[in-house]
């Protein structure tokens, strides 16, 4: 009998649809709460479906608070991190994958050796850089902080997938009168299109989702990115929740987004990532 | 040709090279160098020898906060495992839909730390909280549950909350571990009559022990050093409740502005990251 259930196809989806409902709750909860009015969000025992669903909190947190700012700001840091990391990402991982040089060996070191160190070690020293460089409060700083969080990994990714890459294509376009930059351009940056797009999605969540660096080297809403922005608005005394699961809502839109359209880079990346660490 | 090969490789890294070299090394230089300094925005700016480690290891809250984040860590970590692992061994059988599953399995991650702690928060909310009102309806708890009143309750807290984020990663990687296992294998020891948890223990469990341990190491360093979903849940509270050593290094640099102290700090919790990565590769090395 036991056999006969563990052998079937019903065990493995109730268990999943168990587990993933429960690990659901708080995406569920924060959905609904952003369209409720405030009669439905400050009760107990709380209101499971909205009966008068609005999007009246998300009017007033644009109202209430500079989340449009907020916005830009995240928007502006995460694209210019994401494009100066995966551009220099790509190369290095190609460099280091196909090419032996003297130093490589040390530079991979380096590169697990960075990711080792905390990033909240290397917080202060960063701060004292910015600080003396006067980029404190500035997009800039927290553009230079992303991409050092996220520089190594995109090596790390790129690397474990040019290591798979075959070896014949360069050769044969070598053969027909490519230069090894043509090489690059035209065959191997083409056909690694979606692990590049792993890369960069991985980049991009991370800057998106980055704070306390930028808690601490923002201090205005003309560059705080939008994770700071919620973290000060639930430091307020009188705490908008409703407004507040809009807006975290809307800071963690690019991440929902990127895990229903592009799950399959996003698991390869993470799974390449992790496993070459 | 150009370049030889020697040279193209090392061009293509040198502006990675440039990054690594100004954006991490003389960082962590300037650390190494700011924890010998008596460096408190107080006083005048001093060369202190070994002066910030000895106040460090004297100070009653660092061993404090070493002891919360040990328990911290552990916890959510065996969580992590835990929820991970059956997870991924139910999404490995299920092939229709697997797309969608998969998809709900990595949201968590995608989340920001900062916003899943401010998501928590509200659902633990003494006030209008769905998780005691949920653990009420199932008759678990009477009135509704404060984690803001009660120590354990509030440790219990942060680590479920960290946990929820860090499931879909060692979800991930034990489910791809567990796709690359070939299912002849399962077969031939059902031919051979080996049951359900046999098959777990004897073919599962061996093949997914290196991925597993890369989920675990890398869980375990994370959530050593998180404070990221803290800060909005508990801000190291009640009291010091959840007063972990991230927050400790953190009130450095933030409140007491003492940088020598935060950057000592920083080189105690460099070292046991690595300390927790030498033995996990030690492990692996020694099994493999």
């Amino acid at each position: 009998m036991m056999e006969k259930i563990f052998r079937g196809r019903a065990l493995p989806y109730a268990t999943a649809i168990i587990l993933l409902g429960l690990m659901m709750l708080p995406v569920y909860w924060t959905t609904v709460t952003a369209f409720k009015p405030d009669v439905e969000t400050y009760v107990f025992p709380p209101v499971y479906l909205p009966r008068n669903p609005t999007i009246e909190p998300f009017r007033l947190l644009f109202e209430d608070y500079p989340f449009s700012s907020y916005l830009k700001n995240s928007i502006v840091v995460t694209l210019t991190t994401t494009f100066i990391v995966t551009a220099i990402g790509v190369l290095a991982g190609y460099g280091l994958s196909q090419f032996k040089f003297k130093w490589a060996g040390t530079l991979l070191w380096i590169l697990v050796f960075t990711r080792i160190i905390p990033p909240l070690s290397l917080l202060l020293p960063f701060y004292l850089l910015v600080s003396w460089l006067g980029l404190v409060d500035t997009l800039t700083s927290m553009i230079l902080a992303n991409i050092y969080l996220t520089y190594p990994f995109a090596v790390l990714i790129m690397k474990s997938f040019f290591d798979n890459f075959p070896r014949a294509l360069i050769d044969a376009a070598v053969v027909d009168g490519c230069s090894r930059t043509g090489a690059l351009l035209k065959i191997v940056i083409p056909v690694s299109a979606t692990a590049i797009a792993s890369t960069a999605i991985i980049t991009y969540l991370w800057s998106w989702n980055e704070f306390i660096y930028a808690f601490v080297f923002t201090s205005t809403p003309s560059a705080q990115p939008v994770t700071v922005g919620c973290f000060d608005a639930i430091g307020d005394i009188f705490v908008n929740w409703n407004q507040m699961c809009a807006g975290s809502l809307m800071a963690a839109l690019p991440g929902i987004i990127f895990v229903f359209i592009a799950q399959r880079y996003l698991v390869r990346g993470l799974a390449a990532g992790a496993l070459k660490f | 040709m150009r370049f030889s090969g020697r040279w193209y490789g090392f061009l293509l890294n040198l502006p990675g090279l440039v990054i690594v070299l100004l954006w991490v090394l003389f960082p962590a230089f300037l650390l190494v160098y700011t924890s010998l300094l008596r460096y408190d925005n107080v006083r005048p700016i001093v060369f202190a020898g070994l002066g910030n480690y000895i106040a460090l290891f004297q100070h009653r809250l660092f061993w404090f906060s070493l002891q919360k984040v040990a328990i911290f860590c552990v916890s959510t970590t065996a969580l992590t495992l835990f929820g991970g692992m059956a997870l991924a061994l139910s999404m490995a059988r299920i092939t229709k839909g697997a797309w969608f599953f998969r998809s709900l399995l990595i949201l968590p991650w995608a989340v920001p730390a900062v916003i899943s702690g401010i998501i928590w928060k509200w659902m633990f909310s003494p006030d209008f909280g769905v998780i005691s009102d949920l653990l009420m309806k199932v008759g678990l708890i009477d009135t509704p549950l404060s984690i803001y009143g009660n120590f354990d309750m509030a440790m219990v807290g942060i680590i479920v909350a960290d946990s929820w984020t860090r499931v879909p990663f060692m979800g991930i990687i034990l489910l791809a571990a567990l796709l690359s296992v070939s299912p002849v294998l399962y077969e031939a020891a059902m031919v051979d009559g080996a049951g359900a948890l046999h098959r777990f223990a004897f073919i599962t469990l061996p093949l997914i022990k290196g991925p597993a341990m890369v989920g675990l190491l890398i869980t375990t360093m994370f959530s050593f050093r998180t404070i990221d979903i803290i800060m909005p849940l508990t801000a190291g509270g009640p009291g010091r409740a959840t007063y972990v050593f991230g927050y400790y290094i953190w009130d450095q640099i933030i409140k007491t502005l003492n940088f020598g102290m935060a950057a000592a700090g920083g080189m105690v919790l460099f070292f046991i990251t690595s300390l927790i990565a030498a033995i996990f590769v030690y492990i692996s090395r020694r099994e493999a």
